[in-house]
């Protein structure tokens, strides 16, 4: 029943996997590098000041706030680790659509390659969806890297949903460029969507790309699920 | 190591903390700094002050680290550059050591192991530059003899050192 899927999570699972759990380790590399230059400055400010130099008190307080700010920095990161790991619990399971994304938007933005992403999201999906919560999350997460690499540096994203009726919802990605979004879908984000049953359209201008997610799958729909 | 003058140096990196913590530090430690963010900046901050070593990280919005050091190396001869990247894999440390650079270091990296590899890469700078001094001195001593003056201050010309 879920042999494709199955297929997949072998295939590009551990590579996505790997993936996202390098740029979260540089992440918290950077922290770290923050609060040991900030510590070592401490340090050196210290010594200074043991041998009569005056401290600027702002200096201090300077170095205070960054590293509570880098702690706080460091948490966050380490709770999106948790939510990503927790998204392999799972198989099969309800999801919220914007909690996921959510996630897929906080963990490509540590690429250095990530832009600005606006969130509008007035118009919500009715209900969860019944999917593979780690492939959902692999396909936003493609879709967004896709979307910040054909928008480059200088642009920006921006999200909203459409819902037309209720066997599904649409995630809409504008662009700032038009022809930004000509070379959509990659073969691997089509190969994900075509798994999940997604569709993925591209309007006529190529500025604005939508990906369908359907509330249930049947693929994905267990005899529990069925009752 | 003795030296006359103070180290100058361009730090780029796009951590803005991490950049103005470091080079508080590094200020402390007496060199000349000037940062920048991203890669265009530096280039364009390559192109107006002088620097003696850069220290850069890989991986930045826009230019890379790699397309950096490359753009770098070009255009300044006797700059030295020193990478500083959380980021770093194996091919990329082939790939700089390739476009020479001069050592690749890991962040979160001791602060005295910085200062040193920022102090040896001087070294190395000013030792590349006094070969090339030398071999210049010698060529004009050649030249002074066999050409007139004016072939003299055309062939002088041809040799002038403009790399920054």
């Amino acid at each position: 029943m879920h042999n494709d899927a199955n297929d997949l999570l072998n295939k590009e699972g551990l590579k996505f996997f790997g993936k996202v759990n390098a740029s979260i380790s540089h992440e918290l590399k950077n922290i770290l590098a923050i609060i040991s230059e900030t510590a070592g400055l401490l340090s050196d400010l210290t010594e200074l000041a043991r041998h009569g130099k005056q401290i600027e008190l702002s200096m201090l307080e300077n170095c205070s706030s960054n590293i509570a700010e880098e702690i706080q920095r460091g948490f966050r990161t380490i709770k999106q680790m948790n939510r990503f790991a927790h998204s392999v619990d799972d198989f099969i399971k309800e999801t919220d659509l914007l909690e996921t994304l959510d996630l897929a938007i906080q963990l490509t933005g540590y690429l250095s390659f990530a832009i600005t992403v606006q969130t509008d999201f007035q118009t919500k999906p009715e209900k969860p969806v019944l999917t593979c919560p780690f492939l959902l999350q692999n396909l936003l997460y493609q879709v967004l890297c896709f979307t910040y690499a054909a928008v480059g540096h200088n642009g920006h994203i921006h999200i909203r949903c459409s819902s037309q009726d209720n066997t599904g919802i649409y995630l809409v990605f504008s662009s700032t460029f038009e022809q930004a979004f000509s070379s959509f879908p990659t073969q691997g984000i089509q190969h994900t969507a075509d798994v999940l049953g997604a569709k993925l359209n591209t309007d006529s201008k190529f500025a604005e790309l939508d990906v369908w997610i359907p509330y249930t799958n049947p693929k994905f729909m267990t005899k529990e699920h069925k009752r | 190591m003795g030296t006359d003058r103070t180290i100058n140096l361009l730090m780029v990196d796009d951590e803005v903390k991490f950049l103005s913590t470091i080079t508080e530090r590094l200020k402390l430690k007496f060199f000349t700094i000037s940062s920048a963010t991203n890669g265009m900046e530096a280039i364009e901050a390559a192109e107006k002050g002088q620097f003696d070593v850069a220290v850069i990280d890989l991986q930045m919005p826009g230019i890379n680290g790699v397309q950096l050091l490359e753009t770098l190396k070009k255009s300044h001869k006797y700059l030295e550059v020193i990478i500083l990247s959380g980021h770093a894999t194996i091919q990329s440390a082939v790939d700089c050591t390739k476009l020479g650079a001069f050592k690749i270091l890991e962040k979160p990296c001791d602060f005295d192991d910085l200062v040193n590899a920022i102090k040896e890469a001087y070294e190395i700078r000013l030792k590349k530059k006094f070969k090339d001094d030398a071999a210049r001195i010698k060529k004009i001593q050649e030249l002074s003899v066999f050409e007139s003056p004016l072939g003299l201050l055309k062939a002088l010309a041809k040799m002038d050192n403009t790399e920054k």
